[in-house]
Formats: structure tokens, sequence, C-alpha cells
């Protein structure tokens, strides 16, 4: 078995990094040359000097940042080269343009997941089985105890929560990017029929779906002087950012909700001061993860992002799968 | 009517804080359910079957053998939701696609008076698989309250103050009748919940209600300024506020959280009705230490408080005595409004009077407070001090001109209460918290030195906000030296003053002693580690006490 120095992606100064490329994969420090799996901000960060994505996360992060950043951008399953190593983006089914990364190098296959999910999702591309002999997997919900329903069961609570208080105005948190979208099209397909309103952070996003190609419905974008009563059993989403401080002032007669995988647990259900949690995720649940390890063919297996104890030992000890760890 | 009305109302009170939606969701629940499974929610929201049928560890090893599971799997998912019944529901969701006709249809009666008494009939193998069978035949959405009847934990943030309000709401009728007729035995049926409901009020009911409670404030500066001989002045007890009524002939012990507690203290009950006057007194309940004449701690009177019913053991275990210190209402007649100090009058002269009068002894369950008579204000400070050689937490000092009011009223009673004692320690091992402190590690041991070496000393669990819980479990998260199951040792370096109210030489610690009510009542993020108390503080401690 290879020593650490001789994986070809290792773990540098707490990001992910491919010595040979000289390439950096969503790091979190200004570097040379950055590979960005999607465009949400915890995989993203000003100042690299050149930028490589899919083309539908460089729109995104262009929207979200500004045009002021270098980036190059190639299609789906495209295969390029840096060094002699072959690098594509393949989807990973977690937000529009969002990708798993392959690196070819001397017969040997690495295959970073990015954040990934199996699980149905009109908006953006479906999580696409690559084969590898090393995978670099995230476990954000790396135990049994998450398993997500369907998604449209999810919709379907939301619109009874909302219309089951019809003189309430129903907050929803979600992040702006992905999320939002997704429950927007998820929402729009239940029996729900009243005023959609989103913060302009998610109406931004919005648009830029729809320029993408990806059908969403109109919202309302929420201005600061909404009359009350206008909003009265309506929903309007809203970033988690706003969900402590003044802005919940604007309203009156809310209930709130907070929509994220997390939300499965009661004890944090109670604890996230929110009135109520729907449990949707972005993220792989236990048996997405099993799959995507099982299914990628991977003989050794890493996992970042989340307390993998679990699942290692558990991969290990069931299937027989060699998962190691990362020197940091 | 069907069980999944009640596992949405679970639901719903689970996700609702605001006390007045509770009560909204819970009166729209009675109205559209039948009067019996009315009753059973009732029954299990308000903890009437603290009966468990099996516990959250056979729950959770019966998981483990049906669907080959490994145990130390579960137990991880555990630590994340600190709830067997919830973590074996999450679980189920993996498991039970099976095509299994459903019971879609049971009812919440049925399930309680039928399946589950049924289930336990069985020897242990049929109960196993029968257990299997109703998971695999229950809608989805009904699990959690199937496992959280089968485990016998039922907390939902409903208290039967709420279930009280709530009833009270739906009949227009005051919830001091309600609680009356919540009190005793509830059998869940279509009369229990038929009688709950009644609109006719009777004169018992109506006889039992207590006064608005006076509450002390605590003291003020200004106070010392007055003539100590203004003041009546009497040891603040650290037991149950009661006001026990006879009226009638019927006695009932309040507390001042509406609630009543009969049925946890009928030796008290029993002896009190003897008495031949009707009255209404205000006092304190306590174990009582009859050796010494002190109370016991409260810690013992918590294993009385949520017991009814208690057996003979239990009450000569734990015994309970009531100190009157107030007389509100004395055959008819609200004395309220008399002055304190004739108040007392009364209560001593009717205290003796029933004292010879009464027929079985009463005074090893019921006397009047002493009172303290202190020279003056430094005499009375000296008191306050020396309050923790009788167990008790300060002084009381009313104002003896005062009337009885109800409330927080300023100027009437004070509580001068001790200081805690206090030591800073080192932060060195931390375990996670169960309920809805799961996944984050809240339970933590505290060391003080001994030459170079941290001696584990205190626990707690209490006094940080839940920012500095999250800031502190971070903080644990880095710092981890071992892991020993739940538990982490941690690296010598977060210093906590902690608190607590008594400390004595224990063999059993390996410190040498025991410190009561040990609470964190600062982060000394100020502190280095060589800063923290040594045993040696401690045993200096315990010498200025004794």
């Amino acid at each position: 078995m290879s020593t650490k120095q001789e994986y070809l992606i290792r773990y540098k100064d707490g990001n992910l990094y491919c010595e040979l490329a000289d390439i950096w994969i969503d790091p979190r420090k200004p570097v040379k040359k950055a590979l960005i799996t999607h465009a949400h901000f915890d995989h993203f960060t000003f100042g690299c000097e050149e930028y490589i994505s899919t083309k539908e996360t460089a729109i995104l992060l262009k929207e979200r940042v500004g045009d002021n950043i270098k980036i190059k951008t190639f299609e789906y399953e495209e295969e390029f080269k840096i060094n002699g190593i072959i690098i594509s983006f393949h989807p990973s089914g977690h937000i529009l343009g969002s990708s798993q990364i392959r690196f070819i190098f001397a017969e040997e296959k690495w295959l970073i997941s990015g954040d990934f999910k199996l699980q149905k999702d009109d908006t953006c591309k479906q999580y696409e089985i690559v084969k590898t002999d090393y995978l670099i997997s995230e476990c954000t919900f790396g135990l049994p105890i998450f398993k997500w329903d369907e998604s449209n069961k999810i919709a379907n609570d939301i619109s009874k929560w909302i219309t089951n208080s019809p003189e309430k105005t129903s907050l929803l948190f979600c992040y702006s990017l992905g999320k939002a979208q997704r429950l927007l099209n998820e929402i729009s397909q239940t029996n729900f029929k009243g005023n959609i309103y989103s913060h302009g952070s998610i109406h931004k996003m919005n648009n830029s779906y729809r320029e993408l190609g990806i059908d969403i419905k109109d919202t309302i974008k929420i201005e600061n002087k909404k009359k009350i009563d206008e909003l009265k059993g309506s929903l309007i989403l809203l970033p988690p950012s706003l969900s402590k401080g003044s802005f919940l002032k604007n309203f009156k007669n809310i209930q709130t909700a907070f929509a994220s995988g997390w939300m499965s647990i009661r004890a944090l259900r109670k604890r996230s001061g929110y009135d109520k949690g729907f449990a949707i995720s972005d993220h792989a649940d236990w048996d997405g993860i099993l799959e995507v390890v099982k299914k990628s063919e991977a003989k050794n297996v890493f996992f970042h992002h989340g307390d993998s104890e679990a699942l290692s030992k558990y991969l290990v000890k069931k299937e027989s799968i060699n998962v190691l760890l990362f020197g940091k | 009517m069907s069980l999944k009305n009640f596992s949405e109302l679970f639901g719903d009170l689970d996700s609702i804080n605001s006390t007045n939606n509770k009560i909204e969701v819970l009166k729209n629940y009675f109205l559209s359910n039948d009067p019996i499974d009315n009753s059973w929610a009732i029954y299990l929201l308000t903890g009437k079957n603290n009966k468990r049928f099996i516990s959250g560890r056979y729950l959770k090893n019966l998981f483990s053998q049906i669907y080959e599971y490994p145990k130390w799997l579960i137990d991880t998912c555990y630590l994340k939701v600190g709830d067997s019944a919830e973590v074996i529901t999450l679980l189920l969701k993996n498991k039970t696609n099976s095509r299994k006709k459903k019971l879609s249809n049971i009812s919440l009666n049925e399930l309680l008076s039928e399946t589950i008494p049924a289930l336990s009939k069985l020897n242990e193998e049929e109960k196993n698989l029968e257990i299997k069978n109703l998971w695999e035949t229950l809608p989805e959405d009904n699990h959690l309250i199937f496992n959280k009847i089968l485990t016998g934990t039922f907390r939902v943030g409903v208290s039967i103050g709420l279930i009280t309000k709530s009833i009270s709401k739906l009949i227009n009728i005051e919830e001091e009748i309600i609680s009356h007729r919540l009190m005793g035995d509830f059998k869940p049926s279509i009369d229990s919940y038929e009688f709950l409901i009644n609109k006719n009020i009777n004169l018992q009911e109506l006889n039992s209600k207590p006064f608005p409670f006076l509450l002390a404030n605590t003291i003020e500066d200004k106070i010392f300024k007055n003539s100590i001989n203004d003041f009546q002045f009497e040891w603040k007890y650290d037991g149950i506020r009661l006001q026990l009524i006879k009226r009638s002939g019927n006695v009932s012990l309040w507390t001042r959280g509406q609630e009543l507690v009969n049925e946890s203290f009928p030796e008290l009950v029993e002896k009190m009705s003897h008495i031949k006057d009707d009255f209404v007194l205000d006092g304190e309940l306590l174990v009582w230490n009859f050796k010494e004449q002190i109370p016991f701690d409260f810690s013992l009177l918590q294993k009385r408080i949520n017991r009814k019913s208690p057996t003979r053991s239990i009450q000569i275990k734990y015994p309970v005595i009531f100190i009157a210190y107030d007389l509100l209402e004395i055959n008819g007649r609200d004395i309220r409004e008399i002055k304190l100090e004739n108040r007392r009058i009364e209560l001593e002269k009717y205290f003796s009077k029933w004292k010879i009068k009464t027929e079985n002894n009463i005074s090893d369950i019921f006397k009047i407070c002493d009172l303290i008579f202190p020279k003056d204000w430094t005499d009375a400070l000296d008191y306050k001090e020396k309050s923790r050689e009788n167990n008790t937490e300060g002084l009381i000092i009313k104002k003896k001109t005062s009337i009885y009011s109800s409330g927080r009223k300023k100027g009437i009673w004070w509580k001068y209460k001790v200081d805690p004692m206090q030591l800073d320690a080192v932060l060195i091992y931390a375990k996670g918290g169960s309920g809805r402190r799961a996944g984050l590690y809240t339970d933590y041991s505290f060391a003080l030195w001994k030459d170079k070496e941290l001696i584990k000393f205190a626990s707690a669990y209490s006094g940080l906000t839940n920012i500095e819980i999250k800031e502190l479990d971070k903080w644990i998260r880095k710092n981890t030296i071992e892991k020993f199951g739940p538990v982490r040792s941690l690296k010598p370096e977060m210093v906590f003053e902690i608190s607590f109210e008594k400390i004595q030489i224990s063999k059993r610690h390996k410190s040498g002693i025991a410190v009561r009510f040990p609470r964190i009542t600062k982060w000394r993020k100020d502190k280095k580690i060589n800063d923290a108390d040594s045993l040696e503080n401690a045993y200096e401690l315990m010498k200025k006490i004794s």
C-alpha cells in the first residue's frame, strides 16, 4: 500500500491538494489554481489566481461574487490535462452545476465526490456513478439515523404547514442557493397555491437558475415595506442568517421553519429555535453514501466533512472496504 | 379516530413553543376526537402512566437482534439523538418497507387497551415477534408514539398544568376546579373524560381553591435602615412551598405551581384531617431529620414529590413535615387583611390548641416555624451565615405590619440568602448529554490540584448559556486526549468557577470530599490552570464551615 506521500491527492493545510498538478480542490485560502466543485461559499474563497469549474458553477459564482474573478470552465465529462493528469467534472446532484471531480494518472483513478446526493432533484443533473480506485467522499450525514423521505412528501408537509395556519405568515429558512430552488420547484407541485415571496439573495439565484434553463416558479421579491395583511397565509423563503436579529420584527403573527437534514433529530430541532423543522437535504443520507461507495467500486476510501468514525468502522467491518485516514 | 391523530398532536405540541398555541392545539384535539381517545391522550400526556413496558436498552437490543444490526452503531446513533425510542424510530425507516398490510386505522384506545396489554401476556420470544410485527404493520408516522409508549418516555413539554388550562378553556371553568378533578387515579374511560368536562361544579371542588401566594423579594439595602423590631425573622427553608387547606373536612395540598399534591403525601393529608377546625395555612413541606431537628436536603424531598401513593416504607424512609408560617383563613374567616404580627398570634394560639386537642398526635408531621430574634442587623447577618448549620438557605424577613397580599409585592417579605461556596476548578472530562442536549458534550467533570496532580472533585452540567455550551462543545472536540465510550478526557486548560451548597468528607471519592449541588457559575477564561484551587483550599473551606 502506498504511503501518505505517494497519494495523488492529500490533505494540506486542511485542504485537498494535488501536488503533481499543483492544484487545490475547494480551497479555503487563496492559491494559484483552484478546482471548484460547486458555488456554495464554504467551498470557495476569494483571491485565487485562477478558478476552474463547470459552466453553471462559474455563472452562479459570478452572480454571487461579481465578474472580477478568472474562471475557466468545462462541460461535464469533458476531459482536460494538467501536468499529464486527466481531470474531468461529473454531476454530483447536490445543486445546479455541482460536480464530482475525477483525476486519472498512471492508470490510477481518483474521485472527489464533492457534496452530493442521489435523491431526485429537478433543478440539477442527477448524480452520476463514476468508477474509481480511490474515493474521497463527504460524509456530512454519516449515521444510519439519517434516511431522507421523498422530497415530494416533505413539500406536501410544508404545504400543509402553511395552509393549516391561514392567518399566519410562514417563514421558511433555507440556503439561498440550491435548497431554495429545489423547494420552490417541489412546493409549486403541491396543493399550496398562495403567494410565495423570497428574499433578495434567493430571488437572485432563482433568476440565475432560470437563465440556465431551470424552470423555477416565479416568486415576489420581499420588499421592506410590505403590508402585513398581504402576507397572511403566504410563504416567505429566507436565508438562515436572517433567523436571528431584527429582520423578523418586520412581520407580525409568524411561524418559522428550517429546511435541513439535521431537522430529522428532535433534539436538534428543539435547539434550533425554529417552530418546525423539515428534514430535507442536498447531501446524501447513510444509504446514499454506502451506495456511492459500493457502486464506485473504490478499493480505498477517504472521508472528509463530517464525523466519519462510525461510517468507517461499518465499512471496514461489514463491507471489508479499506477506509484510510488523511494525515492533516 | 386513529392513532395518527394522536401522533399529529404529539408532533404539533413538540414543534410549538408558545403556551397559548399549545393550549389551542390541545383544545382542538379534544373537540375533534372521541372521549375515549381523549381520555387516553390525557393519561399519556400527563404522565399518569409511569409504567414502562420495556426499557430503552431492551428496545435497542431487540432491534439489533431482529435486523442483525451492530449494537455499537445503535449506541453511536444514540449519542446523537439522546432518546432510545427516537433512535429506533429513525433506524426503522430503513427497515420496514415490507409489503405487510398496514394497520392504518388502529385507534389510540385499541393500541393502549388491547394491543399493548396483550403483549404482556406473551412469553419473551412471542413478545419480540409481536413487536417486530407491529413495527412492520403500524404506519411509519406512528412508530415514535408506539416506541415511546413501550418505553414509557412521554415528555413533550406538556405539563399537567397545560392540560388543566386547555380543559378549563374548553368548558369555561376555572383551572383550580379542573386541577382538582385531575387529581387522583385517572383510569382512562369515557366516564373519566366526561367527569373532567362536566360543566357543573360541586361544592367540594369549590372548597379546595387556594389563595394566590405571596412571594418574597431579594433583600434590598434600604431595609437595614429600619429598626430591627419592625420585622419578623424566620429560617428560609429549601422545601416545597404549600398552602394546606382544610375546608368542610377535606384537606388539599397546593403547590405554588397550582398543583394539587395530595397523592404524594397521603400521611400528611390523613393527619391534618383529624384537626377539628377548618383553616388555610401557608408553609413549607420538608423531609425532616427528627434526630437533629433540621431538614434533610431537597434531594430527599425529590424522592417524594414525583412518587404518587408512596408505600409505607417510603413514608418512613423519607418522613415529611409541614412547617406552617402563616394562617390565612380560620373556620371560613379570611384573615389575610390582618397584620402579620396578629396572624402570628392566631397561628400560635390555634397550633397549641390543635396539639392538645387533636386525637392523633400531629406534632410528628406538623409544626409552626420558629422565629429568630436578632438583636440588630449585624446579629441578623450572623444568623444568616449560620444558616448552613441547620440546613437552611438563609433568612426570610417579614414586615410585622404587612397584610398577606399576592405575588412578588415589594416591601413585605424579603429573602436574605447565604452565598454559595465556590472554588475554581479545571475541566478534565466531558460526557455527551441526552434528550434536548443530545449530540453535545454537556456533562462536565472538574478537578482541583493536589501537589502537581489534578484530582476530580465534582461533576456539573448546569450553569452555562446555550452559546457557551456550543462554544465549549467545539473546544472539547478539538482538545480530546482520549475517548472512553461517551466520555472524553480533555487537555487541562479551561477553568470554571464552581458553586455548591455543602461540602463534606467522603470516602467514596478519590478527592476525599463531596459537594452538594455543584454548578458552574462562571467560565473563568481569564484564569490559567495554575490559578485553579487546590484540594487544600477545599479542606480549609470545610473547616471554616463546621
